[in-house]
């Protein structure tokens, strides 16, 4: 009796699990036709050119991280994107509080939006592989806003590749390949990469701390290359000279070994600290142990100085310091900047309006509502209507001069990427006393390719790429002050 | 409780079900289902079955399974891009490539097995898991041929037989045969000369040493071997995946595919593509789920999953199946697996609690000895 209870019971366990994986199967076996995701009719648009032949609902997927690094900007980046499509679209947020829970009612040119699914990355290729997939080829979408981080933007504009049909909008990637050495033209990104967002950090250091040498220590993969390139290219381009690079592996902790491959600080004027996550805050601590307490003005980095647990670990002693930005000018006082705050503040009130992931995001769904405007919803022809001019929050010039606006443009160039004015930050004392930041620059129209510098034939940003050379940068000379959240007329001098 | 030819008669039914089923799966399944969940389930399977052949007919379980994969993947990679941004770039003819790349992996695997062969039970899985790790590195750290952004655009230089990421019907089919293949000659080598002398190295090398076998040079070779399975799971992986990073063989993955062995069943072969199959179907599908008592968190519930296959049999699925059909019992946790192996032919003393082999003195069962 006992036996055959025993086998009883695992033959319900066997049977159970096989009727779980049988349903999943049944469920999302056969016919791609029936296979709808959404519970709609939402697969049956013509892709193959001409006047659209399906008034259903548009797929459209929304990949960020849900883990790893950048795991915190999960209902960041989706807050972003969908305020645009509240704001836009018609479109009503299901929580105020927690974007993941959804929106409705979208609807552009006649057909609604239907957001499928959000992808969760983990800052891997892989798993941003896996997930674009799973968006893309099981819940159907027809338009994805992401990935998060450089490497899977890499992923996804291979992916692209393949996938011609398909339309992706980069949500934030600091990588450079996606939109230069890749380049598909079925991708397009609204921001900069990681080295535009730099632009103009090496000529402040130079100017305003009389740096001409220094050291630069930056993560060991495409994105830290990539920062650390705009920050080379752009301190070397004013005269600059970088003496030593060093490269922690990516998920390094202990820095302490690669503290002391920098150079000391009597023989350098300054060090670039390009280390992403938390890393940033453990570098510096490790030189402490090292050096002693730091010098601000010796000091700077790119936007990780900001980011994380790094600034309260040790903003308190770098007050002074200048540090590259996100693409965004938190401050800012512009029309059009007060304007993109206001209607993130109307949707989802707890998000940080200034936020690059919130920003960039947010960008991204707006160009696709204005492409999807311009086609008239036709999906074969989104490529062609895709905005190649924004009025994004922060801009404040546009392409044909510098010339300062209340309001000025993004605009893409032949390979569908961003050129963004950038904004380069200093660790400043607050008005309680605790350290903050604050915009002191506007570096106009800031392009992909560092005015020839970089090209789809030159090799990527690597340890050794860019050389330090000096280089006529288009912004060289011609970075404004921006005091207060006012862009001034005055330019950043010695 | 069924005979042991009614077992038999029974799992030949089902795996011809099974195979007429994936046979005609781009017939029955969505395109999504064929080229992601099959076609995975297929290449992870053939990796797992490297383990499980390591680990079920000699005694070893081996963490450097995924990293073989990888160092086939990595090859194939530098030989074969020649648009990538990372790598070599040598853009080699893609068949001479993947013959290149299955030959360096069992290389390195022999490499591998001569190093770590000379060890048992819980020193022989970590000095695995340093090698898998030093594999991680080594590609992470080493620019010239990877780095950490590792190698992309790989499926597009695959061979036009195959299709990779151009045709997901013809890359199921390879990956199928490719499994069928792998399946088969691990039965088949199980029944040569060097397939009992390396169970009966499993099962005591002592004895086997004092009668004049050498247990090192059978286990190097049996490493070889699974180097060689982990090598046709690594080409796979990138004509699949199309690219391949570091994270693709991080500690992670190298666990992953430990999970897949053991849900599927580390005494039994078979069991290699069952685990794969129910690891790439619930990690897909309870994505999705979220339960805010676990903390909202898929992966909570997915190991959740896990953790009640291994309750509920210690020897995975393919256990379940043995013991509804032997009316064996559940054998306690850590104790050593019995084979299912009268009637499969896939004879294989489990490991659970018997890493390294030893601990057992019976002869071996499988095709009843030398």
């Amino acid at each position: 009796m006992k036996e055959h209870f025993r086998q009883s019971r695992l033959l319900a366990v066997l049977a159970l699990l096989l009727a779980a994986l049988a349903l999943t199967a049944v469920g999302c076996g056969g016919d791609d036709d029936d296979d709808d995701a959404a519970g709609d009719d939402t697969t049956a648009v013509d892709t193959s050119g001409g006047e659209p032949t399906d008034t259903g609902p548009i797929n459209v997927a929304i990949m960020t991280d849900c883990e790893g690094a950048f795991g915190f900007g999960y209902e960041l980046d989706i807050g972003g994107a969908q305020a645009a499509l509240v704001e836009y679209a018609g479109a009503t947020a299901n929580n105020p509080e927690t974007p993941s829970d959804g929106i409705e009612g979208a609807s552009v040119a006649g057909r609604d939006i239907e957001i499928v699914g959000y992808g969760c990355g983990d800052d891997t290729a892989d798993t941003a592989l896996v997930e674009t997939r799973r968006l893309m080829e099981e819940l159907d979408a027809d338009i994805m806003i992401g990935p998060l981080s450089g490497d899977e933007a890499v992923a996804v504009a291979n992916y692209a590749v393949d996938n011609p049909d398909k339309w992706f909008i980069i949500g934030t990637a600091g990588s450079q390949d996606p939109t230069l050495q890749i380049a598909p033209e079925n991708v397009f990104r609204y921001h900069g990469d990681g080295a535009q967002w730099n632009a103009g950090l090496g000529e402040i250091v130079y100017k305003k701390l009389g740096w001409r040498t220094a050291a630069i220590i930056m993560d060991d993969y495409s994105f830290g290359w990539t920062s650390g390139a705009g920050i080379i290219a752009d301190f070397c381009g004013v005269g600059g000279e970088i003496t030593s690079r060093v490269f922690p592996p990516l998920g390094t902790t202990d820095y302490s070994s690669y503290v002391q491959q920098l150079p000391p600080p009597d023989e350098v004027d300054g060090y670039f600290w390009v280390v992403g996550g938390t890393g940033t805050g453990a570098a510096l601590q490790a030189f402490e142990q090292q050096y002693g307490q730091l010098n601000a003005e010796q000091h700077s980095g790119n936007l990780f100085l900001a980011f994380l647990g790094n600034f309260e670990a040790v903003a308190p002693r770098l007050v002074g310091a200048y540090f590259g930005g996100f693409g965004t000018g938190p401050g800012l006082q512009t029309e059009q900047a007060l304007a993109y705050e206001e209607i993130m503040n109307g949707v989802y009130p707890e998000l940080p309006a200034a936020d690059g992931f919130v920003y960039n995001y947010y960008n991204a769904a707006w160009a696709m509502v204005q492409g999807l405007e311009a086609s008239g919803g036709d999906l074969a022809t989104l490529g062609e209507n895709m905005p190649r001019e924004l009025m994004s929050g922060y801009e404040v010039t546009d392409s044909d001069d510098n010339v300062v606006t209340s309001g000025g443009i993004v605009v893409l160039d032949d390979n569908r990427q961003a050129i963004q004015d950038q904004y380069p930050l200093q660790i400043v004392e607050g008005d309680d006393g605790n350290p903050t930041t604050v915009v002191v620059g506007m570096v106009p129209n800031v392009d992909q390719t560092f005015g020839g510098l970089f090209t789809p034939e030159s090799p990527p940003p690597g340890r050794e790429q860019p050389a330090c050379e000096d280089v006529d940068l288009p912004w060289e000379n011609n970075i404004r002050v921006v005091e207060n959240g006012e862009v001034t007329e005055e330019l950043i001098e010695e | 409780m069924m005979t042991p030819a009614a077992k038999q008669a029974a799992e030949r039914a089902i795996a011809g079900a099974a195979l007429l089923i994936v046979a005609l799966g781009p017939l029955i399944f969505s395109d999504y289902w064929v080229s992601f969940i099959l076609t995975q389930t297929f290449l992870l399977g053939i990796a797992a079955a490297s383990l499980i052949f390591l680990s079920a007919y000699g005694g070893m379980i081996s963490l450097a399974q995924t990293a073989l994969l990888g160092v086939a993947g990595f090859t194939l990679g530098n030989l074969v891009t020649d648009t990538s941004s990372k790598g070599l770039n040598l853009g080699w003819d893609p068949w001479l490539s993947v013959v290149l790349a299955i030959l360096i992996t069992v290389a390195v695997g022999l490499v591998f097995g001569a190093l770590a062969s000379r060890s048992t039970g819980i020193y022989f899985l970590m000095i695995t898991l340093t090698l898998g790790v030093l594999v991680y590195y080594f590609f992470g750290q080493v620019t010239e041929v990877s780095g950490f952004s590792g190698i992309s655009g790989i499926a597009r230089r695959a061979p036009g037989l195959v299709g990779g990421g151009s045709d997901p019907d013809r890359l199921y089919y390879t990956a199928l045969i490719l499994a069928i293949l792998v399946y088969v000659l691990i039965r088949f080598v199980l029944r040569t000369p060097f397939g009992y002398a390396l169970q009966g190295v499993r099962d005591d090398p002592v004895r086997m040493a004092s009668l004049g076998y050498n247990v090192t040079l059978h286990r190097t070779l049996a490493f070889g071997l699974g180097a060689f399975f982990a090598s046709l799971s690594g080409v796979l992986y990138v004509w699949w995946n199309g690219q391949i990073d570091p994270a693709s063989i991080n500690l992670q993955n190298t666990v992953d595919l430990l999970i897949i062995a053991v849900i599927g069943g580390l005494a039994r072969v078979e069991g290699a593509w069952l685990g794969a199959f129910a690891f790439v179907a619930i990690n897909n599908y309870v994505r999705d789920v979220s339960v805010p008592i676990l903390g909202g968190s898929f992966n909570t519930v997915i190991g959740f999953i896990f953790l009640a296959i291994v309750l509920v049999s210690p020897d995975g699925l393919m256990g379940i199946w043995d013991r509804l059909t032997t009316g064996r019992r559940r054998p306690a946790f850590g104790a050593t697996v019995e084979p299912a192996a009268a009637t499969s032919g896939g004879a294989a003393r489990g490991t659970s609690g018997q890493v390294g082999g030893h601990g057992t003195k019976e002869p071996p069962r499988e095709g009843g000895g030398k």
